[in-house]
């Protein structure tokens, strides 16, 4: 009997200590990120038939578990996972948003001295100093547009920096989860017990990778199995798929997010298929912001050059010549797929600057019929034979086009870092609408009054309207993520107060257990003690 | 329920560092006068201060232009004063040459006289602009307006009209042919004065009344149709006045409206501050309060 007392105190002690442990560890591990609580799950052991009736043989530790709640933590990965895309979009599109905050220091005023160094052309039409002036601000103006279309351009450069670090960091991870994966499930198979801190960090990388890119997650068996997008697999088991970067076949100055495909050919993913999180983030800026950015401030340069010019060509300038162009102009970019198998090349010109639109446009042939899709709002236009002109700009295809081939036409994307001025010599202002009349503004007055004239958007926009179009679409995004951002902000606080308030250490509680374990201890330390004195007073019987 | 120690920590940390955020701004906002600190904070704003900044910079554009006007303006009244002046010189010489009391000899005089009253007025006509462009010679600014003939003198320039965006949908002539001035209604000023001094120039009495008849009544047109021209330039003055004050109206409404649009309500910005500022301060405070309660501090 005396030995059962001592084995039953033994358990209570050793169960006292793993308590003590587990709390210590709950402790060490209050400030570590993705670190879930561990409790103690104890039971009475097996008791034994004396007869009499059982006798309880003292306490067995069955299992420390994590308390973690698998339907709060994918709530947690899938706010946090929004919130990555959002702050990354908002972030990046800060940056255009604070190349517009000055008012003074954007194109509006370039624009509005250009225009009024030409009134003082057409008040002084003969004044070389005006014209010098006129042609000055023109300078400036050129150099506006230019500066703001090198930042844009900047920013895109960096932007595919991002992506590939992006890249990077998601296969880590998922190389990371795989191992994980691996080590767990060994873990495991030996000991018949959970790996809790295993798990932990496992879930913890898996909210790291939720930050870049949003991913759903299969468990099987021990294993966590991770796909993107449309189902494209990142982790199955101890095996990774790994992402990288192709240059975009229609654009080799854009990177694309591709994966390797069983025959090892690179496969690029859609960009709708790399939603949410960091990267996803990237892409949607790219997408929705920075291009149509590029777009709206090279519509207005080439709007403004093109339109102007045609005015000024009309003129005849202070020695008598017809007016030449007094801008140069950006033409459109045509991007040939790279996988195109025919030969046909592509042409596009802009022949009607009024129906220019900020949007990209791809050509697509199938074998009969060319399909030209406006990208803003996939508008399709069908046709069989060129020249075809679709919102001012006129394609020309020459023949052998196989079918399947495709081209990208970004017409005003260069917009503004082609705008220049085309003349030098003041002289060369053709502010006279008749010949050898050095006293006649009529055709500067016409220029002048260009500065309020619709000549955009099908003639419902001035060149100011355009910019403003632009500034306006560029502040209610920037706006839009702002709010959208601190939002999802607020979810993922939620979901994380949630799953914090259920899996998270409580300094006071644990302190309480530690207080509890100890007494524990010290009982179980008297019941051995008491024991042990049972056991003396049996050996001074024999003495 | 229980709340996780580290979540409570995150929790005041965010929270202090979101009113400081807001603090930051609204002393970005004084310090720079500024309501739109970019076009993210009020987008409709922006957008509408950009479009009002460009027709107040081109109301004023129009302002420069009406003072264009009135100096050319100017120029052509004060000429065509001196004309209009020397033309009634002309006409009382006209008729003191009828004096029959006079000889052949008075009347050389008041030939060689009204020679100079001609050239006088060639030089009138003739007149530049302070940038040198001759102001009667419409398009051929370069070009002096006339050059005098044995008969007369020749217009060298053209019929155009120089006109000035005056206002957003008014353009002005500035400028009149000399054409129009010195030889409209089939009378030429400088024909009429060659011939007088001819007339004047030829011995004997024959002829005389008679020429002088002519040259009184082609005079008396020729000062009509400078009077029309003057009048037109005081007209065309008097507008530019009236336009300027609707300018200058204008200006103040669009300056009234950026102000409303952009600019900060500074009372309301401080008021802010300050609450801003006692907020992050009673969060501070107690956040060292609560933070410092811990069931270990009593073991």
């Amino acid at each position: 009997m005396a030995t059962s007392i001592l084995s039953v105190g033994q358990s209570a002690l050793a169960a006292a200590q793993v308590g003590i442990n587990t709390t210590g560890h709950n402790i060490a591990n209050a400030a570590t990120p993705g670190y879930n609580r561990q409790v103690i799950v104890q039971g009475a052991a097996q008791a034994q038939n004396f007869g009499f009736g059982f006798l309880g043989q003292g306490v067995d530790v069955s299992t420390i578990k994590r308390v973690y709640n698998e339907f709060l933590g994918n709530q947690v990965q899938s706010a946090q996972t929004t919130k990555s895309g959002l702050d990354s979009h908002y972030a990046q599109i800060r940056q255009i948003n604070n190349l517009l905050a000055d008012p003074t220091a954007g194109l509006s005023p370039a624009l509005q001295e250009f225009f009024t160094g030409l009134q003082d052309v057409a008040s002084n039409p003969t004044s070389i100093p005006a014209r010098q002036s006129a042609l000055s601000s023109a300078e400036s103006l050129a150099s506006r547009f230019q500066s703001m279309a090198g930042r844009l351009d900047e920013i895109g450069r960096s932007l595919n920096g991002q992506i590939q670090s992006s890249v990077a960091d998601i296969n880590t991870y998922g190389a990371q989860i795989a191992q994980l994966n691996d080590a767990i499930g060994k873990a495991q198979r030996a000991s018949g017990q959970p790996p809790n801190d295993l798990l932990d960090q496992r879930d913890q990388l898996l909210m790291e990778l939720n930050k870049h890119i949003k991913v759903t997650v299969v468990a099987q068996g021990s294993d966590y199995n991770v796909f993107i997008g449309n189902g494209q697999p990142l982790v199955v088991g101890v095996s990774t798929y790994t992402l990288t970067n192709v240059a975009s076949a229609t654009n080799p100055e854009k990177l694309e997010v591709a994966y390797r495909a069983s025959n090892g050919s690179l496969v690029p993913l859609a960009e709708s298929a790399l939603s949410g999180g960091q990267l996803g983030g990237l892409l949607d800026f790219r997408s929705q912001s920075l291009e149509p950015a590029q777009n709206a401030l090279g519509r207005v340069a080439i709007g403004l050059a093109s339109s102007f010019n045609a005015q000024h060509q009309l003129g005849f300038d202070l020695g008598g010549a017809a007016g030449g162009a007094f801008f140069t102009t950006a033409t459109p970019v045509v991007g040939e797929n790279s996988n195109n198998t025919g030969s046909a090349a592509l042409t596009a010109s802009i022949s009607n600057v009024n129906a220019l639109t900020t949007s990209d446009y791809r050509l697509q042939f199938d074998g009969t019929n060319y399909t030209v899709t406006r990208l803003s709002d996939n508008t399709p236009t069908t046709f069989a034979a060129f020249p075809q002109t679709i919102d001012g700009v006129t394609l020309n295809l020459t023949a052998g086009a196989a079918a399947g081939d495709s081209f990208l036409i970004r017409p005003t994307v260069n917009g503004a870092s082609g705008f220049g001025v085309a003349i030098t010599d003041p002289a060369k202002i053709a502010a006279a609408a008749q010949t050898g009349a050095v006293g006649d503004n009529s055709n500067a007055l016409l220029l002048g009054a260009l500065q309020t004239a619709n000549t955009l958007g099908n003639g419902t926009v001035s060149y100011q309207g355009a910019y403003s179009q632009f500034v306006s679409q560029v502040g209610n995004k920037t706006r839009e993520l702002e709010v959208t951002s601190s939002a999802a902000g607020k979810l993922l606080t939620e979901a994380t107060m949630s799953l914090q308030n259920e899996s998270g250490v409580n300094l006071d509680e644990e302190a309480a257990n530690l207080l509890r374990y100890q007494q524990a201890y010290q009982a179980a330390g008297k019941v051995m003690q008491i024991a042990s004195e049972l056991f003396d007073v049996l050996l001074s019987i024999g003495r | 329920m229980r709340i996780s120690t580290q979540l409570m920590f995150e929790t005041a940390s965010n929270r202090m560092s979101d009113l400081q955020n807001r603090l930051q701004k609204t002393q970005e906002q004084i310090g720079s006068g500024r309501r739109i600190l970019s076009p993210a904070d009020d987008p409709v704003a922006a957008t509408r201060a950009l479009d009002i900044t460009q027709s107040q910079s081109i109301n004023s554009q129009y302002g420069v232009n009406r003072q264009y006007a009135k100096s050319t303006l100017g120029q052509v009244e004060t000429t065509l004063a001196g004309v209009t002046s020397l033309m009634q010189d002309v006409k009382d010489t006209i008729t003191a040459a009828g004096n029959g009391t006079l000889n052949d000899n008075q009347r050389g005089f008041m030939a060689t006289e009204l020679n100079g009253r001609l050239q006088q007025l060639l030089g009138l006509a003739n007149s530049r602009d302070a940038a040198g462009n001759y102001l009667f010679s419409g398009f051929q600014s370069n070009t002096p307006a006339f050059v005098q003939t044995a008969t007369g003198a020749t217009y060298q320039g053209d019929q155009g009209l120089q006109r000035l965006q005056v206002d957003a949908t008014r353009q002005m002539a500035t400028s009149s042919p000399g054409s129009t001035v010195f030889q409209s209604g089939g009378q030429d000023v400088f024909a009429t004065l060659t011939d007088l001094v001819n007339l004047l120039n030829t011995p004997g009495t024959a002829g005389l009344a008679a020429g002088l008849a002519t040259a009184n009544a082609n005079m008396d047109s020729a000062l009509d149709s400078v009077l029309t021209v003057r009048a037109s330039v005081g007209a065309n003055l008097q507008e530019l006045d009236a336009l300027d004050n609707v300018g200058e109206d204008r200006n103040l409404q669009y300056s009234k409206a950026l102000s409303e649009l952009q600019d900060l309500d500074y009372v309301q910005a401080l008021t802010q501050l300050t609450q801003q500022q006692v907020t992050l301060e009673a969060a501070q405070k107690s956040f060292v309060k609560t933070s410092s309660l811990s069931l270990f501090n009593f073991m």
